[in-house]
C-alpha cells in the first residue's frame, strides 16, 4: 500500500534525509509532499489526500506544536497520523504534543530502521506491503 | 559554566555529529588547530527557556561539502551551493543544540531553538574565538571544528 506523505520541516536537508530514510527503509511512497513550516502544510493539506506527516517542531511562522493544535482543533488529527522528529523534544513537550493527538516521535538523529518502525506502528500495516 | 558543563558538551557533540554525520570527532586544545588563511564559516542559534544562551558552531568552508554529502549520503563534489551547505551546516547546530541543551538542563527541560543564523567571519573573528574561554576545539576527521557556548544563567 502505497503512502502519500507530507514532510514538514524549514531545513530542505532534513527534508531530503526523511525521504531517503523512507526509500532505504522501503517505505512505499505514493506522493511525497513538502512544506517549510506549519501554515504551508495546512495548505498542503486542504488540497491534497495525504495519509501521513512528518514534522518538525522549531520552524518558522507556525512551528509544529502550533501546526498540531489546528489540526486538533479541526478534528483533522484524529484521523491523520502526525510524527513529530526533532532534536527538541523534551518530555513535556513530547508528552504535550502526545495529547494533542501526535502519534509518535522520533529523536534526530535518527536511522531508515526507526523511521520503518515507527510507519509501521503508526500506519498499523507493514509499510511496504 | 560548571564542571559538568565541559564535559557534557564535549561528548554530546562527538556523539551526535557521528550519528548525523558519519564523521569522527575527538576533543583537542585550541593551540593544536591550524587554521591557516582560509575562511571559516559559523552557525549560530540562540535558546531560550530553563537555559538560556547561545551556541555557535565554527568549521573552516572547505568542510561544509563533506558535512552537506555525509548528512545527505551524496557525493561532495556536486554540493556546490551555499544554500545547500549552510542548511546542512545549520542542521547540524540546530541537533546538537537540543542534545547539548537537553543534557545540561535534563531530559525534561522546557527550551525553544532560535533559527541558525550563517556568516563567514573575518579572520580576525576567527582568531578570536579560537581563544574565546568559552569555545572547545575538536578535529572532525581530522580538521577542525570550534563549538562555542555561552550561557546566561545557570
Amino acid at each position: 500500500m502505497a503512502f502519500n506523505i507530507l514532510l514538514v520541516d524549514d531545513s530542505m536537508t532534513v527534508r531530503k534525509v526523511i525521504t531517503k530514510a523512507l526509500q532505504l527503509a522501503e517505505v512505499d511512497i505514493g506522493e511525497l509532499f513538502e512544506a517549510g513550516h506549519g501554515v504551508e502544510a495546512l495548505e498542503v493539506l486542504e488540497n491534497e489526500w495525504v495519509d501521513l506527516v512528518f514534522a518538525d517542531i522549531m520552524m518558522p511562522v507556525m512551528d509544529g506544536e502550533e501546526f498540531v493544535r489546528k489540526l486538533n482543533e479541526s478534528g483533522a488529527i484524529k484521523e491523520l497520523p502526525v510524527i513529530i522528529v526533532s532534536s527538541a523534544g523534551s518530555e513535556p513537550r513530547v508528552q504535550r504534543l502526545k495529547e494533542l493527538g501526535v502519534r509518535d516521535y522520533i529523536q534526530k538523529p535518527f536511522t531508515p530502521e526507526q523511521i520503518r518502525e515507527v510507519v509501521d506502528s503508526v500506519m498499523g500495516v507493514s509499510a511496504n506491503e | 559554566m560548571n564542571d559538568q558543563t565541559q564535559p557534557t558538551l564535549e561528548q554530546t557533540f562527538i556523539s551526535v555529529v557521528e550519528k548525523l554525520t558519519f564523521m569522527f570527532g575527538e576533543q583537542v586544545e585550541p593551540a593544536e588547530i591550524d587554521a591557516g588563511p582560509e575562511t571559516w564559516v559559523q552557525s549560530i542559534l540562540e535558546f531560550t527557556g530553563d537555559v538560556t544562551g547561545s551556541l555557535a558552531v565554527i568549521v573552516p568552508e572547505s568542510l561544509q561539502p563533506e558535512i552537506a554529502a555525509n548528512i545527505l549520503g551524496l557525493d561532495a563534489d556536486g554540493l556546490d551551493t551555499r544554500e545547500v551547505l549552510d542548511d546542512a551546516l545549520g542542521e547540524v547546530l540546530n541537533v546538537v543544540s537540543g542534545h547539548v541543551i537537553m543534557a545540561l538542563a535534563g531530559p525534561g527541560a522546557n527550551f525553544q531553538l532560535s533559527p541558525p543564523v550563517n556568516s563567514i567571519l573575518s579572520l580576525d573573528a576567527r582568531d578570536a574565538l579560537l581563544v574565546d574561554e568559552n569555545s572547545t576545539a575538536f578535529l572532525l576527521d581530522e580538521e577542525p571544528v570550534l563549538l562555542n557556548l555561552k550561557l546566561s544563567q545557570e
